[in-house]
């Protein structure tokens, strides 16, 4: 038990990356869709892991973000004639671009206060979008634009790799004194300065690589949905992304990818509840939140499990710090 | 003044330091020199100032007025990463070590970020220099944990620590950046006396390695055995300068701490 666990730690991002590439084979078409989407949200969510899980700036804007890469996507390739590739790595660059200016906020804005600053600048692309009609084409959207892959298996599967890879650097970057850093200014900013941590760049480390990241999905989601529209990217996008970090544990790279698709994929499973069904949707992340966060709520439901019979599962519950390891 | 000749040269100059608060002169145009390889003290009553001297000088507040001078360049003004990259560590009188990171981790903040090494994408990579740099920060936090006697406690959660080995952990994080002047907060604060005793050979130990110390400290069995020269602050002034022997007769000291005497 104990030689399988310490397997699973090793070699956990493998298992869960070639499962990801051999589900497209068992899944139904729209399973499938809403697998690729996962996925999507997973790359997007690593980068806020690394902001709201390491460094603890919470970012509420990062919509906006996705949106920027996604546009930024499709509007070089229409408007400039860019070829995807070309396209792709510019959409990127022009992310992490943006997502730096909302560092220099950070400086002095910390908390809900940069909670706040956040919202307001995934609003204020979002509103950029919709009324830039001439150009974004407003609420009509954007479609027609070429794309990376001619065949739709072939994203999924260069989105998988990504991710992993990703995955593979998020969790190494955490271990390292890079991470610490950022771990640092996440709990005791003075602290950190003193011990000779460059806060100010740490941050503007933490926002470009999460901005990338966000860049990287968004120009992901425009291939995967062939229409762009400034629904997609409401606040309402950003606090699931929020939820998706939370859910993973804020600490884990193999917690964020389940997470991610876990969030996703609970709407569509409780679509047979229809009316109820955002209430239920509700419901089960709340318990969930709670009964993995709140101590006491956590030590009643393990007295409840063990109550059953479920003693292992409540003992091996009991740990928690079990699955993180020992670091380096 | 002769005592004054022996002294070797000056490592941290503090001149006409002033710092207020509102209306609150909390440092009030201090002046005083710590020489390389000395440990000195740095005593006053409740509210005196020392904890913003430290963390005026490794810093954390502005400079109203005045100097400090670390091995002949002037550091006020400079971020605190940056002057704890020229040589100046420093510990909390309240400790502030990551409780939720392993004593190893913690010491390796010690190692700081942004002044050079491997960058995020050698660090994303993993590529040779970054596994060659890992390689000596493992082995130095290593060597300073054994230093410190925490090495047996490697892996452990900072915040399951008991309160004197935290304190521990907080001095060896300040090793780990190298400095040359260290800066301690009132290190033996909540100590028993075990742990006191145990804190003054690492002190000296310190003090051995070619470290200069400064440091704040009410209990005064501590001061009087560790060092060689004693800043003594009231309201922000310095009232006395000297070998612990002479500051303890000195009558503005003793009012200072005690009041004016009935006789």
């Amino acid at each position: 038990m104990a030689k399988l666990q310490q397997v699973f730690k090793r070699y956990g991002l493998l298992i869960l990356g070639i499962l990801l590439l051999v589900a497209p084979l068992v899944s139904a078409q729209y399973q499938f869709y809403v697998l690729e989407r996962g996925v999507q949200n997973a790359i997007h969510v690593m980068g806020l892991l690394i902001l709201i899980g390491y460094s603890g700036m919470l970012s509420l804007g990062s919509a906006g973000l996705l949106a920027t890469g996604a546009y930024a996507y499709a509007l070089l390739l229409l408007k400039l004639g860019f070829s995807p590739w070309l396209g792709a790595i510019f959409a990127v660059v022009i992310t992490t671009l943006v997502g730096l200016c909302l560092a220099f906020p950070a400086f002095r804005l910390s908390g809900p206060f940069l909670a706040v600053t956040t919202i307001g600048f995934g609003e204020i692309i979002r509103i950029l979008i919709l009324n830039l009609e001439p150009i974004t084409g407003g609420a009509y959207g954007v479609s027609g634009y070429s794309k990376l892959f001619a065949n739709e298996l072939h994203v999924y599967f260069f989105m998988v790799v990504a991710l992993i890879c990703i995955a593979i650097g998020t969790e190494r970057l955490g271990r390292s004194r890079i991470g610490l850093a950022l771990k640092a200014t996440k709990e005791d900013e003075i602290a950190a300065e003193v011990m000779g941590v460059n806060v100010k760049r740490a941050k503007v480390v933490a926002f470009a690589l999460s901005a990338m990241l966000a860049g990287l999905s968004g120009v992901i989601l425009a291939n995967l949905a062939g229409y762009l529209s400034p629904d997609s990217f409401t606040s309402a996008e950003s606090s699931s992304y929020l939820l998706m970090v939370v859910m993973g544990g804020m600490n884990s790279a193999i917690g964020v990818i389940v997470s991610s698709i876990v969030v996703t994929w609970l709407p569509e499973v409780l679509r047979f509840l229809s009316s109820s069904r955002l209430l239920v949707y509700s419901l089960v992340l709340l318990v969930y939140l709670r009964i993995n966060h709140v101590p006491a709520t956590r030590e009643r439901f393990l007295g409840i499990l063990r109550k059953f019979g479920i003693r292992r599962a409540a003992d091996a519950a009991e740990d928690p710090c079990g699955e993180r390891g020992a670091g380096m | 003044m002769t005592e004054q000749k022996k002294r070797g040269k000056a490592i941290l100059q503090v001149q006409d330091l002033t710092k207020r608060f509102g209306g609150l002169v909390a440092v009030n145009n201090l002046t005083l020199d710590v020489c390389e390889g000395e440990i000195c003290a740095l005593i006053g009553p409740n509210g005196s100032g020392k904890t913003t001297v430290l963390n005026l000088i490794t810093g954390i507040y502005e400079i109203d007025g005045g100097s400090v001078t670390f091995e002949n360049a002037q550091i006020q003004g400079e971020p605190p990463h940056s002057i704890c990259w020229r040589g100046v560590a420093r510990t909390f009188q309240n400790i502030r070590i990551l409780g939720g990171q392993t004593v190893f981790e913690n010491a390796l903040l010690g190692k700081g970020y942004g002044n050079g090494g491997a960058g995020v994408l050698q660090t994303v990579l993993d590529t040779v220099k970054f596994r060659k740099e890992r390689e000596t920060f493992t082995a130095e936090v290593d060597e300073i944990l054994e230093f410190v006697g925490l090495s047996d406690l490697r892996n452990e959660r900072a915040r399951n620590l008991p309160y004197g080995k935290q304190r521990i952990l907080e001095i060896g994080r300040a090793l780990i950046t190298k400095p040359r002047l260290l800066l301690l907060d009132e290190p033996a604060a909540g100590l028993n006396s075990k742990e006191i005793y145990d804190l003054m050979e690492l002190i000296e130990k310190i003090n051995d390695r070619g470290i200069t110390v400064l440091l704040i400290e009410h209990r005064m069995e501590l001061v009087g055995k560790l060092a060689n020269l004693v800043f003594v602050l009231n309201h922000g002034s310095k009232i006395a300068e000297g070998s612990f022997d002479v500051i303890k007769e000195d009558p503005a000291v003793i009012e200072a701490y005690l009041g004016k005497g009935g006789n």
